[in-house]
């Protein structure tokens, strides 16, 4: 119940708030001036294509490229298959913010290396790249994207049913007919749901508009959401500009659910035993490695590398990066140690990350217990609330929390951000406990109660110990997902009251680059222990 | 007074009508629920452990009310002091066979010297010793099952319920499995009610049967009567192999008629007469085919001998199928190795067969429970 309600209100307040005049704390009168605002905007049209075609361009490559590699890995003799088998973890090891400092480091029009290398190799005087354009903006949103498009694929290449292509042959076509054909046609369904999903986060997205859109003057509708509050400070036009993001999203996501329901037509798989034939593509198999090797050098060693660099410099331009390693200077990690906002900030990320995992996972055991276990009168209620976070950008949910907060004693304390990180997350423990609670078999139970079991001794000896290993995942899943939080914080933290991601993010804004990337580098190392130790030692599997 | 009683038991799922007005009364003993799949056997199950709520009727155990809906009477599960052994076992997997058939004694907070006595002593029983350790995983489909059986036992219930145990085992070992289940459920003497399909499961298991289709019971007998005296047309499809036909009385005397079969040529059979079955009317005959004698040559019987021509002869290994046109009915008579019976060469031949009175059932419009098994 309390869990619902916390959810419901910062939704409601968004909505509310988008039709009344008022400013934070004033008055409120009920008022149409903040539609009519945006929509007599003149920048709203290019606003709502530059959303689109940020969105729908980045979703189409990152797809596009994870199908291609979910193919290879799944049906292909290509070597060196093991850089893109591990693809799950990049995602975790780079997190978003910092794929867009690595690759505004290289592709920033004035100091970016790239840009400069290739200045100076070739003798053309202008800059070949801009970090701040478009294009960029597709491209490295568009590598986040790959992940899911790889995820989404590769099961329907594994468990795809031979026979359907062995019955091509034998009927007469040849490999790469049927490939065209059959095996590639057969995909299309899953394939345009990870494409729909992938357009819904770009939508939702907010270190790519940012860092890299706002700069170069493309704005999207999160970064003019952003913007309103962060330098207008009018939350009925943030609101506002929020219920047309929230009316894009909601469509994408009927669309995406309408997607799913199509593939599941498709169903390729028929639960009969076999083998996943891998089709030796012949001297392709060479042009496949060399793609696949290229994705891991774009995906992840160069970034990772570039980040390093920057950190392990004086400060930040091209000269002095060129001359690493003979001026390696731990200055810039000397300096975030004693920034009192970056320390204070690592200090509250994480003891917040580790308390919002175990209470968001708890709280969502026990609604999907709830939900599928019991006889509660309305619990599916709380099945559809629950899934509601899903369709609101993370920064719209923070914009409505503040508002709701703004006169209360919770207003810049720990609380509120914990808060808006436990709407953010809680669909997800709720999905992945309902998953498992489902898989868990209702005999079970029954076999307990007419044993002498009671509710209590149900939930507590049998079905908490069978979801161990989901729970766990969860945890790791929803503090590492905390832990480098910047869209749900960027709006609920204040001075004394940092949260660490953000002021990276804010490092970053003003130009501190070589801060940010010792930041990073911090935070990185935080995520490969946190990694090694779910995998090692709990087993955890990284899917998502 | 009756171990198990059920009164006006109704219970609807979505659309299906799972259970449509369900009575029995059982005193003692193993009772078997049969049916096909769907008929409501595993609800009506269900209803007695309290797992399902039905929408109306009232069900006592062991003369204690444990559900009456509309006295608003609704005892829990874990209150009714039952066992119950799940088709699919349902044994916690992360938990050792110890551990499981202590679960409910611990919740009961029985002494741990006790618990551990009767853990081992139930293991014991059913054939497990010294595998408390491992867990449900490392033991095979027949183990599991005994664990299952001995969780229940452990909680020394009154009734302990059984829904298709033997199930997902496979055709040897359940052979095997039910001759054990009934010495144990002897030997222990408590009650149980058997949920299973298969009808000869039911026979050796069981004293008494209760035959279900569409949410009704059909038939409430012993094995015996149930085999010789079913009660109804599905009673009758669903036991044993028999052929169910249509006749005419032509002439009744005393506790014997003759019955006219117009799908087999018009012949006549006489059979045992029911009480109150007058020359003229119909009724049904079930002529169970695995009592059929089957010859070459004529008998020297000339009552109840039919004639037809075998239309193909099926070798089963130790059986043979015998399939013979009588008129416009094709029946199967199966015939042993050791008593072929037979031996006719070639298909299209001339055949005779000698119904004995005994093989024969009528059915006429009986009360579902007979006799024999309301007075239990």
């Amino acid at each position: 119940m309390l869990a619902g309600s916390l959810i419901v209100t910062p939704v409601i307040i968004v909505i509310v708030r988008s039709f009344t005049t008022a400013r934070l704390g004033a008055a409120v009168g009920f008022s149409l001036d903040n539609y009519m605002r945006v929509l007599h905007d003149p920048k709203i049209l290019p606003m709502l294509q530059n959303s689109i075609v940020y969105a729908g361009g980045s979703a189409l490559f990152g797809t596009l490229v994870g199908a291609m590699l979910a193919w290879i890995v799944a049906r292909t003799n290509t070597p060196g298959k093991t850089l893109v088998e591990l693809m799950p973890l990049y995602p975790i090891l780079m997190p978003p913010v910092m794929k867009n400092i690595a690759w505004v480091l290289l592709l920033s029009p004035k100091s970016g290396i790239l840009n400069n290398m290739l200045q100076q190799a070739f003798g053309i005087d202008h800059p070949v790249f801009n970090a701040f354009s478009m294009p960029a903006m597709i491209w490295v949103f568009g590598l986040t994207c790959v992940t899911l498009g790889y995820l989404f694929l590769l099961p329907v290449f594994l468990s795809f049913d031979p026979s359907l292509e062995e019955s091509a042959y034998i009927a007469g076509s040849r490999p790469m007919r049927t490939l065209l054909r059959i095996t590639f046609p057969l995909a299309i369904p899953a394939f345009l749901s990870a494409l729909v999903l992938n357009f819904l986060r770009g939508l939702r997205s907010f270190e790519t508009p940012v860092l890299q859109g706002s700069p170069g003057g493309i704005d999207v509708f999160v970064s003019k959401v952003y913007d309103s509050m962060s330098i207008d400070y009018n939350p009925g036009l943030a609101t506002a500009y929020s219920a047309v993001l929230i009316v894009l999203s909601v469509a994408a996501l009927i669309l995406y659910v309408r997607t799913t329901r199509f593939s599941e037509r498709y169903a390729t798989i028929t639960g009969k035993g076999y083998r996943v034939k891998v089709v030796d593509i012949g001297w392709w198999k060479y042009a496949a490695f060399v793609a696949v090797f290229v994705y891991f050098l774009i995906g992840i060693a160069i970034p990772f590398v570039v980040l390093i660099i920057t950190s392990l410099i004086p400060y930040y331009d091209y000269e002095t990066f060129m001359k690493f390693p003979t001026n390696v200077d731990l200055a810039s990690y000397h300096r975030v140690m004693h920034h009192p906002s970056f320390v204070s900030g690592l200090y509250n990320s994480l003891a917040l990350s580790i308390v919002i995992a175990v209470v968001t996972v708890f709280a969502g055991i026990v609604m999907a217990f709830t939900i599928y276990r019991t006889k509660v009168y309305g619990s599916k209620v709380f099945e559809f609330i629950g899934t509601i976070p899903l369709a609101f950008p993370p920064l719209v949910l923070s914009l409505g929390l503040i508002i709701a907060v703004i006169d209360s004693p919770f207003y810049n304390t720990l609380w509120a951000l914990g808060a808006g990180l436990f709407i953010a997350y809680f669909p997800y423990a709720l999905r992945n406990a309902s998953g498992a609670i489902v898989n868990i078999h209702r005999e079970l139970d029954e076999a307990a109660w007419v044993h002498g079991a009671r509710w209590r001794h149900v939930f507590f000896r049998v079905t908490l110990p069978l979801l161990k290993p989901s729970i766990a995942g969860a945890l790791f899943y929803i503090f590492i997902e905390a832990l480098r939080n910047i869209d749900v914080a960027v709006l609920l933290v204040a001075p004394g009251m940092e949260y660490g991601p953000v002021t990276l993010f804010e490092y970053f804004r003003v130009g501190q680059w070589a801060e940010a990337a010792a930041g990073g580098v911090i935070y990185l190392v935080i995520l490969i222990v946190t990694v090694t130790i779910a995998k090692f030692v709990f087993n955890v599997k990284f899917s998502l | 007074m009756s171990i198990v009683k059920v009164e006006g038991l109704y219970k609807t799922f979505a659309d299906y009508r799972a259970l449509d007005g369900v009575d029995f009364e059982f005193k003692h003993g193993v009772l078997s629920i049969l049916g096909p799949s769907g008929c409501g056997k595993t609800t009506l199950l269900r209803c007695i452990a309290g797992l399902e709520v039905p929408d109306d009727g009232a069900i006592w155990i062991d003369g204690k009310v444990q559900t009456d809906i509309r006295k608003g009477i609704l005892v829990p599960p874990y209150s009714r002091e039952i066992g119950f052994v799940f088709q699919n076992y349902a044994l916690w997997p992360h938990m050792t066979v110890y551990n499981n058939v202590a679960f409910g004694l611990k919740l009961r907070k029985v002494p741990d010297r006790d618990i551990r006595r009767r853990v081992l002593a139930s293991l014991d029983l059913v054939g497990l010793p010294k595998l408390e350790d491992r867990y449900p995983s490392q033991l095979s489909g027949g183990q599991q099952q005994r664990v299952a059986l001995a969780r229940s036992l452990a909680m020394e219930p009154r009734l302990i319920l059984l829904d298709e145990p033997l199930s997902n085992l496979d055709a040897k070992l359940r052979e095997e499995m039910r001759v054990e289940l009934k010495k144990l459920i002897k030997k222990v003497n408590i009650s149980a009610i058997y949920v299973t399909h298969d009808q000869e499961e039911a026979f050796v298991i069981s004293d008494y049967v209760i035959v279900m289709e569409r949410g009704k019971i059909l038939q409430y007998a012993t094995p015996d009567d149930i085999y010789n005296w079913p009660a109804h047309q599905f009673v009758a499809s669903f036991i044993g192999r028999s052929v169910l036909v249509d006749g005419q009385v032509m002439q009744a005397t005393g506790d014997e008629m003759k019955v006219m079969i117009p799908d087999f040529n018009r012949a006549v059979l006489t059979c045992r007469r029911p009480n109150g079955v007058a020359v003229g009317e119909t009724c049904q005959l079930v002529i169970r085919t695995s009592e059929v004698k089957l010859s070459s040559r004529p008998f020297e019987q000339t009552e109840n001998v039919l004639q037809g021509v075998m239309t193909s002869r099926d070798y089963r290994g130790g059986l043979t199928d015998h399939r013979v046109q009588i008129g416009s009915r094709e029946i199967v008579v199966t015939s042993h190795k050791l008593c072929p019976m037979i031996s006719v060469e070639g298909d299209g031949n001339k055949v005779f067969l000698y119904v004995d009175k005994g093989a024969i059932s009528v059915i006429s419009d009986q009360p579902a429970v007979s006799a024999q098994a309301a007075a239990h």
